[in-house]
């Protein structure tokens, strides 16, 4: 192909190198054709043929001048053999600088100018080489990212998935414990309600029987032995002596252990006279039975708090989770393992730190660090809006208003922090290099670049 | 750029002090009203009425040159010595000094261009009441009254001007303290205290005092002395927490001026304020003192950062102007016996024939020198340039370059960025000449040094410009970091070159870089020195298109009083108190002279100043400093520049855009299409300010301002024209309507429209969402034609102008013409051999004059005379072009490509003689509906005899 081009090239530079035709494309060679006169391409006027490029501007277009510098809306075509045409305006025509890599431009001018077209053109096709072999290994790189994107999308689903089973289960748990506790706390309710009523009433001995044998009863067997009455009764006169093996089996009257009914006849009698032996003082608990039902209902309301806490972080793992999934990680995931890295750059006196879709901070040789931004959104080109991030709201500026920083994500072959430029204070802009930002377009493009 | 407050820990504090009040504007508390300025006080206390001098007749000496005669006050018996001079050109010199000062009074030096060349005086007549002399040949007469001392200057029957004749002449003599104990102002308690011992010091003991006056010469005048008044702030004063020791005591001067018949004074710039001076009475006066004023306000009589003691006076008949040379602290009131009254009040004035004639009143009051006054008495304004040309010089003469458009801001962050806004201007091919770089770019805000990393390679960054045929300027402010390591600071401090305090050590203040240090640009050797450190070996990383920028010169001290250096501080034998006005023009003298003689004297110097005085004209460009994104900061960038052009200093500009703060878009075009009509052309930024490089705003607001550039582009030969005729003459550049219409008072008080030269008429669109505007068209006789549409509109009536966003009203006078190239390239140096399109406006008659001036662009060879000066003319259908300079030589390549004849008739044929006596036809296009007429491609050399004739 490049042939074909330039055997094109070859063929009409002989026109090019006649004055009439100077600074035109061959697609405009058409209007060109030497006759006795010329439309300006607009059709607003027709000139004698001399009159064109002849260095003073008759049509309104610049039509009539390609080659010189007579009009102002003018444009002179370069051919550039060796390298890229392209046209400029026509003010840089004899204007002393080269413009043009084939010095077409300058043919009126004390510059000296040099054809360096097949050397820009070489470099421009090494150029274009090391671009289309960035772009392969940055597309193949990309396509690995985006394999492992998908997997860890997957993964992340999976985990989410997870979380949300586990959110479920607790969810369960929740309900029961809610429940228990619930039931524990009417009990005690209960109870409470039940000692302030047998306070004034008849059943308050009775009562009081069994809440005091409960109250021995440590292990709720239904019996009090020897044991139980050592860890729970004192004598009233020195309450620091522990009861002695024998002192309990006396006021169990002999037996290693009694039931309510024997009870009644043997302790509890004692224990009504009050001059011998009481009831250890335990703090806040004049009454087994509420005693009981409180810790009974302290214990729920503490399971249903572990529960609910647990809950809690499920949940606050599912919405962190959601929150990063809801991030627009490209259509194939392929950003997503950008997340939670982030990439340095020092330029002058300053670290730059970027974390993708989270933060971007600066930090200074005394070691005190700035936000340049948080993650704010995608603000590419509508053609691809990926090509662009918004971090805002960073620190607050002495002009007001807050820092924020663009970054422009470009194809490479490896991610890294490329360039930071504070244009004007308070706002960044950044070059990122990263596989996942190569378009297989660009390659398209490389392919076509005419030469 | 730059100011006061924006650093550090003061910055935050006013930032807040900014954000609680709610308003942006200057803190008005940091500068002195006249109340806080203890003379202006006392001076001002002096109401108008009996004047205590007296001229002593009897010791008049006539000499061929002079009249010297002393004056005396009968209050204190001190003697003044008058002298006056008759100058040529029409100027009286009034000076006016003590006999036998204690010390001498400092006489300004450096601004006259040379001791004014005089005429002979001749005495009329004398008797015991007073004197009158002849002034040249004219009928004009000065009479000097004796009893009370007065000074009048006639001419026939008509008073010109009055001098004291309200009685006002005040002159602090010097004198000795009184008080001689110990005598520390440190509070108010200490100050109070001191107030009574000093009065019963003066009273138990005055014979204490007395006895150390031991010069026998103040003896006699001492003794009869009265009881001299000792008021507060004579000896000592405060402002704020800086106290100003004032070991001379009082030394103010102040005299008043009269002008009858005259309701319009202008020009004692720099105030942001209306062209047509505004009278004092219910304010304070306009203050002449350079400051670094942060956020300037509109409308006020403040000082600002230059200071040009210049005012003319003019009326339908008459133009004079009044020059006070003093460089001291200056304040100018104004009164008129008209201000008062309203348009209907006098009218009926006029009905009832009860009119009194209308008077301005004039006051001058400064610190300390002498009375030193220059009365430029026209009769036409520019006889009064010319005169004042006279005595100070002329603008002037810029590299063509400079007159193109300049891109600033603070800051061009390194040479990459640089670069990058170089490629911007190509890629949307927009013109420029010149990128500049602020304080940032220096190491450390050391001057003549480059940031080590964001400008490691200058000279790579200046050539990549120069490839271009483009040029940067980089800033060089005049406080000096105090840094061991710093070479400049050690070569001033061990050659002794810095400014002292008032102990003898070197003067330390607080400016960008921190502590600093402000050479004493006073002393020759200093400014010798300052302009040898910009030959290319000194100023490492400098190119012959690298220029500089003198910012800060003021001087701006932060921590001084009023953001400015202490009054005590010593410059040689002179307080800062007596020379304060001058230090911005000797450091722009000194820079420009360095620059100057980097290239041998070949090339023309280009330097932007923030402050100047009278003679800065000289040296270089100024603009309005720190202005403000704001509409009323584009309009008042008008009447700011004209009343800098009225007193001689034509190279005058605002930043483009507002240095501070942000403009909306369409501000931004309408002052790029302003400043593209105003001499200085520069857009420039805060640092804290969003970029506003002209493409960052959408593709048709780009195309706005690169139309209004490439409009300027395209009329830089006229410019440039204007600009060499501005250094002939001392004409304005940019001028007042009245300059041109002196007869017409409708023109005299506009300031939103304004000439350039005589022959564009430029009315800037400056209202916010304007549809339309009306332009005044000066001139009944004129016609004048829409430069865009080439629509003719007669002169003398109010024109209502529709506009567009895209609308630059701009006219061209019948009568004249204008030579355009419509080429327009990224600089003007690519355009330096295109060809010109001539713009032939017919009048009335049918006539049409104009001129063709063509040399080098940058070096100082025109005064060698290698130039073209071309009148070009167009009479009896003939357009023609002669040589107006027949023994300069030059050549140019351009060409004659295009003449535009405007409200031309349709001719049946066009021939062309050229000098070879060939005669040619030439092609051309009648627009019948425009009366205009093209000559297509001429084609002979602009330099060269030619003739065009219409049949």
């Amino acid at each position: 192909m490049r042939f074909q081009v330039l055997v094109a090239a070859v063929f009409w530079s002989g026109f090019v190198d006649s004055r009439k035709v100077r600074g035109i494309s061959s697609s405009y060679k058409r209007f060109y054709k030497e006759r006795k006169s010329f439309l300006c391409i607009d059709g607003s006027k027709i000139i004698p043929f001399e009159q064109v490029n002849d260095d003073y501007c008759d049509c309104e277009d610049g039509s009539d001048e390609p080659g010189t510098s007579a009009c102002p809306r003018g444009r002179f075509y370069c051919t550039n053999l060796g390298f890229r045409p392209h046209y400029i305006p026509s003010s840089r025509v004899n204007d002393g600088i080269c413009d043009c890599c084939d010095a077409s431009d300058e043919y009126n001018s004390p510059a000296h100018c040099q054809n360096t077209c097949w050397n820009l053109g070489q470099k421009e096709r090494a150029y274009v080489e090391g671009q289309m072999r960035t772009l392969d290994e940055g597309l193949r790189l990309k396509q690995q990212l985006i394999e492992e994107g998908v997997l860890l999308w997957r993964e992340k689903q999976a985990q989410l998935r997870e979380l949300q089973q586990v959110a479920e289960d607790l969810q369960i748990k929740l309900e029961e414990h809610r429940r228990r506790k619930h039931e524990a706390e009417r009990l005690k309710e209960q109870t409470l309600k039940a000692l302030e009523a047998g306070d004034s009433g008849l059943r308050h001995q009775n009562r009081t029987v069994t809440s005091i044998f409960q109250l021995l009863d440590s292990d709720k067997d239904g019996s009090i032995t020897v044991d139980e009455v050592k860890a729970k009764v004192v004598l009233v006169h020195d309450e620091e002596r522990l009861l002695s093996e024998d002192e309990a089996l006396g006021l169990l009257g002999g037996g290693h252990q009694i039931d309510l009914t024997k009870f009644r006849r043997t302790l509890w009698d004692v224990l009504t006279r009050g001059d011998s032996v009481k009831i250890k003082d335990t703090p806040g608990s004049d009454d087994p039975h509420l005693e009981a039902a409180d810790k009974a209902a302290e214990w729920e309301a503490t399971n249903l708090k572990k529960v609910e806490e647990a809950y809690e972080t499920v949940n606050m793992e599912i919405s962190d989770l959601r929150k990063k999934l809801a991030i627009d990680y490209g259509t194939d995931w392929e950003f997503l393992f950008l997340n939670s890295q982030c990439y340095k750059l020092q330029v002058y006196e300053y670290i730059y730190t970027l974390c993708p879709f989270n933060q971007v901070t600066q930090k200074n040789t005394a070691g005190t660090e700035v936000s340049l931004g948080t993650w704010g959104m995608w603000a590419g080109t509508p053609k691809n809006q990926y090509s662009q991030m918004v971090y805002e709201n960073g620190e607050p500026c002495w002009q007001g208003g807050s820092r924020t920083t663009t970054v422009t994500l470009t194809c490479g072959t490896e991610t890294a922090l490329r360039s930071v430029k504070e244009p004007s204070k308070c706002q960044y802009i950044m070059d990122f290099q990263t596989p996942v930002a190569c378009q297989p377009v660009l390659k398209q493009r490389g392919v076509h670049s005419e030469l | 750029m730059a100011t006061f407050a924006e650093r550090m820990v003061p910055v935050l504090v006013l930032w807040l002090a900014v954000c609680l009040t709610g308003t942006w504007a200057v803190d008005r508390g940091n500068f002195k009203t006249c109340d806080q300025s203890s003379f202006c006080k006392r001076q001002r206390a002096l109401k108008p009425g009996e004047s205590p001098y007296r001229a002593l007749l009897e010791t008049m000496e006539l000499t061929n040159t002079r009249l010297t005669l002393q004056l005396i006050n009968d209050n204190n018996k001190v003697r003044l010595l008058l002298e006056l001079y008759r100058l040529q050109g029409n100027i009286t010199r009034v000076k006016i000094n003590e006999l036998k000062p204690l010390k001498p009074r400092y006489e300004v030096p450096d601004v006259l261009i040379r001791e004014p060349p005089t005429e002979p005086l001749s005495l009329l007549s004398q008797d015991e009441n007073g004197v009158v002399l002849s002034l040249g040949s004219e009928s004009q007469r000065v009479i000097i009254s004796a009893r009370p001392f007065r000074l009048d200057i006639m001419e026939g029957s008509d008073v010109l001007m009055s001098l004291n004749s309200r009685g006002l002449l005040t002159f602090e003599h010097l004198r000795m303290r009184k008080d001689t104990f110990s005598y520390k102002v440190t509070s108010t308690v200490a100050s109070v205290w001191d107030n009574i011992k000093r009065v019963f010091s003066s009273q138990a003991d005055p014979e204490a005092d007395k006895k150390e006056e031991t010069d026998p010469a103040n003896q006699a005048e001492t003794t009869k002395e009265e009881e001299e008044k000792v008021e507060d702030g004579m000896w000592e004063e405060m402002f704020k927490s800086h106290s100003d020791s004032k070991p001379n005591g009082p030394s103010a001067i102040s005299l008043d001026f009269s002008l009858p018949g005259v309701e319009h004074v202008y020009g004692i710039p720099e105030h942001a304020d209306t062209l047509r001076l505004k009278t004092t009475e219910n304010g304070d006066p306009y203050r002449l003192y350079n400051l670094d004023v942060f956020q300037y306000e509109l409308y006020n009589p403040m000082a600002l950062y230059g200071a040009v003691p210049v005012m003319l006076a003019h009326n339908t008949q008459r133009t004079t102007g009044i020059f006070w040379l003093n460089a001291a602290e200056t304040w100018v009131d104004i009164s008129s016996n008209t201000a008062g009254k309203t348009v209907f009040g006098k009218m009926l004035d006029y009905v009832q024939g009860s009119s009194e004639t209308p008077q301005t009143d004039v006051r001058w009051i400064s610190e300390s020198g002498i009375i030193d006054v220059f009365l430029m008495l026209g009769p036409t304004p520019k006889d009064v340039f010319s005169q004042y040309a006279s005595l100070t010089g002329t603008q002037s003469f810029p590299p063509l370059a400079s007159l193109g458009y300049h891109q600033c801001r603070w800051n061009y962050n390194d040479q990459e960025d640089v670069q990058s806004v170089d490629a911007g201007f190509d890629e949307h091919d927009i013109p420029y000449d010149f990128i500049w770089l602020d304080i940032e770019h220096t190491d450390g805000k050391r001057y003549f040094t480059w940031d080590p990393h964001k400008f490691a390679t200058p000279k790579e960054m200046l050539q990549g410009l120069k490839d271009k045929k483009r040029k940067l300027v980089a800033i060089v402010d005049p406080h000096i970091k105090i840094d061991s390591n710093y070479k400049i600071h050690n070569e001033i401090r061990s050659r002794g070159f810095y400014v002292k305090n008032k102990d003898g050590g070197d003067y330390e203040g607080w400016c960008w870089p921190g502590s600093a240090g402000y050479p004493d640009f006073f002393r020759a050797d200093m400014r010798a020195w300052w302009a040898s450190m910009f030959a290319y070996d000194k100023y490492e990383g400098s190119m012959e298109n690298m220029y500089t920028w003198n910012d800060m010169n003021e001087p701006s001290v932060f921590n001084g009083p009023e953001v400015t250096m202490h009054k005590d501080a010593v410059h040689g034998a002179w307080e800062n108190r007596d020379v304060h006005n001058l230090y911005g023009l000797y450091v722009q003298m000194a820079t420009a002279d360095g620059l100057t003689q980097r290239s041998g004297g070949v090339e023309r110097p280009f330097v932007l100043s923030r402050a100047f005085f009278a003679g800065s004209q000289r040296y270089g460009a100024v603009w309005t400093g720190d202005n403000a994104a704001e509409w009323d900061h584009l309009k008042i960038s008008i009447p700011m520049c004209l009343s800098l052009g009225l007193v001689g200093m034509s190279f005058c500009g605002a930043d483009i855009g507002g240095f501070f703060k942000t403009p909306s878009t369409e501000l931004l075009v309408r002052w790029y299409q302003t400043g593209a009509y105003q001499p200085f052309f520069r857009a420039h930024a805060h640092l804290d300010t969003p970029r506003r490089e002209p493409w960052l705003f959408g593709p048709e607001n780009t195309a706005l301002i690169r139309e209004a550039i490439r409009q300027r582009y395209a009329l830089l030969p006229y410019w440039y024209q204007q600009f060499y005729h501005a250094h002939r003459t001392g004409d304005p550049i940019m001028r007042p309507l009245w300059v041109e219409y002196p007869q017409d008072p409708a023109t005299f008080a506009v300031d939103d429209e304004y000439l350039i030269g005589r022959d564009l008429l430029v009315h800037p669109v400056t209202e916010e969402g304007a549809r339309g505007l009306t332009a005044y068209l000066p001139g009944k006789d004129e016609v004048w034609f829409d430069v865009h549409t080439f629509q003719k509109h007669n002169g003398a009536q109010n024109l209502y102008i529709p506009v567009t966003m895209s609308s630059i009203p701009v006219f061209q006078r019948g009568g004249s013409i204008i030579p355009r190239k419509v080429r327009v390239r990224r600089s003007s140096e690519c355009m330096e051999h295109d060809p010109y399109t001539l713009y032939v406006a017919l009048n009335l008659q049918r006539t049409a004059e104009g001129e063709l001036y063509i040399d080098d662009g940058h070096t100082f060879n025109y005064e060698r005379k290698e130039f073209i000066h071309r009148r070009l003319s167009f009479a009896k259908n003939i357009l023609s072009s002669v040589n107006l300079a027949p023994d300069a030589q030059f050549t140019t390549r351009s060409w004659i490509e295009r003449v535009v004849i405007l409200g031309a008739s349709k001719p049946s044929k066009v021939t062309l003689k050229t000098a070879d006596g060939q005669d040619s036809q030439l092609e051309f296009d009648f627009d019948a509906s425009m009366s205009v007429l093209t000559l297509r491609k001429p084609g002979m050399n602009a330099g060269a005899d030619w003739t065009v004739m219409l049949q």
